[in-house]
């Protein structure tokens, strides 16, 4: 048996909402197998975002110890982090969250600029990227210039393009048409299967969850 | 690091309030850089006017020609001591009277002080750099006048074939323009000695006298010569130096005037600069997180917004810089203080004025910035998962 890639033990996540401490998550244990693509689903505030939070090192637990991909995070000074973050991990956010003012190539290239690779070779690893989702003929167009499904597929290139374990993506088709959902899918799908990248995707699709390898609820923050 | 482009870019997408906030800083650069090219110019015109081989001579105690006055006879004594210059026609001194004339503008309403100079025969040898420009020398002892090229049609009656009243009634005719290697001489009025003496009542005193020494090595023993007679009570110093103190006041003041406006202007568009980058701070703040999340650091993104600030405030430098370099056409005249009188200085645009100002700039940029930046730099990486 391989080390799981996800690993939480008593994992309590609480916000400070004026005074009152609002606990979203409480003593959760939680493993991901390498290699799995799995689907987190559950009701709205039910603290998925939350917990994804915690697994990408974006935000801290109030208790309990997170390890992904090897690394104790949960202790992890700031910059250590970003750094960790940078090459563990591809985000993929519901709001594709790409630059404006960036073309899509530039956009894919911004992860690259945190590892020392040449402008030339950050190029071509993106335009690479870019070939991966479909959208090689896109690189110079700015992301208005594009429909949401083919932001989000940018956004896909972004999050691969430096080649990280694990890919996170928070509701990736929440705000896509059916056909396009569908394409981000299929993809999520060949790069779990093809590329051997574990997937956690936070999702209210069921169509989405039935891509997954595994289906998990979460319900007031404790898994069902 | 943060590209550079991603902060070019979104300066121009917030197109209106980018130009407005660089307008602002240009404005201050605008008026820093022409204050100090214009203390420049005073430097410039007045240091062109003095020379060190020549000795001014005035009433002890006297800073200014204007206030100083010297009896004829004493003029002679002067010419007569050692280390003096002789030309064909004796020693070269020149006896010059100063009067202060106020005179109609031209363009503006109002009068103001012109500097009248009675000049003599040797006057000319004394200021090598003197040229006729146009019209003819003035006859000895005739009311003609000669104008230096920088009061040119700037006050009433100061044109080839024009004429003003010396004095009420008295007047005088221009029958040429001089000049002098941009010197402050080009901002006077000469008129024959004796004319000038007559119509204000000046017989037998001259303002001060210029001594032609037989070089530079010579000042030390004139001014010993001059100022052991107690009796003469006259001080000399080089003509060179009399200027240089005169534009220091005047340069020092306008520098003075410039950074003070300059510094509380600074500050208006500073405070702009901030408003500004708090703005697209706010408006950006998934973006940052974003950025954030990816795996830049905080110093990434502080480096990042402080460079855009820096980069919109030196735009708005570069603007002012360049729009003060249109100033080095403009003639601006202003009082001496040291003479009441009117001289026209030109902004003197240099590469260091202009390195400066446009440093300056910068430097607002990086302070008005400064805040913002740490706001950007403290935002969560967790920014970017909220919709
Ligand atoms: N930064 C925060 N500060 C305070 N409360 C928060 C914060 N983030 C989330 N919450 C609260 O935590 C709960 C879980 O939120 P979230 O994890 O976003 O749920 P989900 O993604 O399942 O809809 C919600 O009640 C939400 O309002
Ligand atoms: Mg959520």
């Amino acid at each position: 048996m391989t080390a799981p890639m996800i690993n939480l033990r008593q994992v309590s996540k609480s916000y400070d909402r004026g005074g009152e401490t609002l606990k979203v998550l409480q003593a959760l244990d939680f493993e991901v197998a390498s290699g799995s693509f799995e689907a987190l689903m559950g009701p709205s505030g039910s603290g998925k975002s939350t917990l994804l939070n915690l697994i990408a090192g974006l935000d801290r637990p109030t208790a309990g110890t997170i390890e992904v991909a090897g690394t104790r995070i949960d202790t992890l000074g700031e910059g250590a982090l970003a750094k960790w973050r940078a090459n563990t991990l591809g985000f993929i956010f519901q709001a594709y969250n790409l630059i404006p003012v960036l073309t899509a190539v530039e956009n894919v290239e911004l992860p690259l600029l945190l590892a020392p690779v040449a402008s030339r070779e950050r190029r071509r690893r993106a335009e690479t990227a870019l070939r991966v989702v479909g959208l090689e003929d896109r690189s110079l167009h700015y992301p208005r210039q594009l429909s949401g499904g083919q932001e989000q597929r940018v956004a896909i290139a972004r999050a691969i393009v430096n080649d990280p374990t694990l890919l996170v993506a928070d509701e990736p088709t929440g705000d896509l048409d059916r056909a396009s959902a569908d394409d981000v899918l299929r993809l999520l799908e060949t790069l779990n299967k093809e590329l051997k990248k574990t997937i956690i995707m936070v999702t209210h699709d069921p169509v989405a969850a039935e891509r997954a390898t595994v289906v998990r609820r979460l319900d007031k923050g404790s898994l069902a | 690091m943060i590209p550079v482009r991603y902060n070019v870019r979104s300066l121009a997408v917030r197109k209106t309030t980018t130009i407005a906030t660089a307008a602002g800083i240009g404005l201050v650069v605008f008026v820093l850089a022409s204050s100090l090219m214009l203390a420049a110019g005073v430097r410039k015109t007045l240091g062109l006017s003095g020379r060190r081989d020549v000795a001014l001579v005035m009433r002890k105690g006297s800073d200014a020609e204007l206030g100083s006055s010297i009896e004829d006879p004493q003029v002679g004594l002067l010419g007569s001591l050692s280390g003096v210059r002789r030309g064909p026609r004796g020693a070269l001194v020149s006896g010059e009277v100063i009067v202060v004339a106020a005179m109609e503008k031209l363009g503006a309403s109002g009068v103001s002080n012109v500097q009248l100079r009675g000049m003599t025969e040797q006057s000319h040898e004394l200021r090598p750099q003197f040229k006729l420009v146009s019209g003819r020398l003035p006859r000895a002892g005739a009311d003609e006048v000669l104008v230096g090229q920088r009061l040119r049609g700037r006050f009433r009656g100061l044109d080839l074939d024009g004429s003003f009243d010396l004095r009420k009634n008295r007047p005088v005719k221009v029958v040429g323009f001089f000049s002098d290697g941009g010197s402050s001489y080009e901002s006077e009025v000469w008129v024959d000695l004796d004319v000038l003496r007559t119509s204000y009542r000046r017989e037998g005193f001259v303002s001060s006298v210029r001594v032609q020494l037989e070089s530079e090595g010579k000042f030390d023993g004139f001014q010993a010569l001059v100022e052991r007679d107690k009796r003469l009570g006259l001080q000399a110093m080089r003509e060179a130096t009399y200027f240089e103190k005169q534009s220091e006041g005047t340069s020092l003041f306008i520098t003075v005037m410039g950074s003070v406006v300059s510094v509380f202007f600074a500050l208006g568009a500073m405070i702009g600069a901030m408003i500004t980058m708090y703005a697209a701070v706010a408006s950006r703040q998934r973006e940052i997180g974003t950025l954030r999340a990816l795996g830049f650091s905080r110093s990434a993104v502080l480096g990042s917004f402080l460079l855009e600030s820096v980069l919109l405030a030196t735009a708005g430098g570069v603007m002012g810089a360049a729009a003060s370099v249109a100033m080095g056409t403009v003639h601006f005249s202003m009082i001496n203080y040291a003479s009441w009188s009117e001289v026209v200085f030109r902004f003197e645009p240099t590469a260091a004025i202009l390195g400066q100002s446009v440093g300056f700039a910068a430097v607002m940029g990086l302070v008005g910035g400064l805040l913002p930046a740490v706001r950007a730099a403290r935002i969560a990486p967790a920014v970017a998962m909220r919709g």
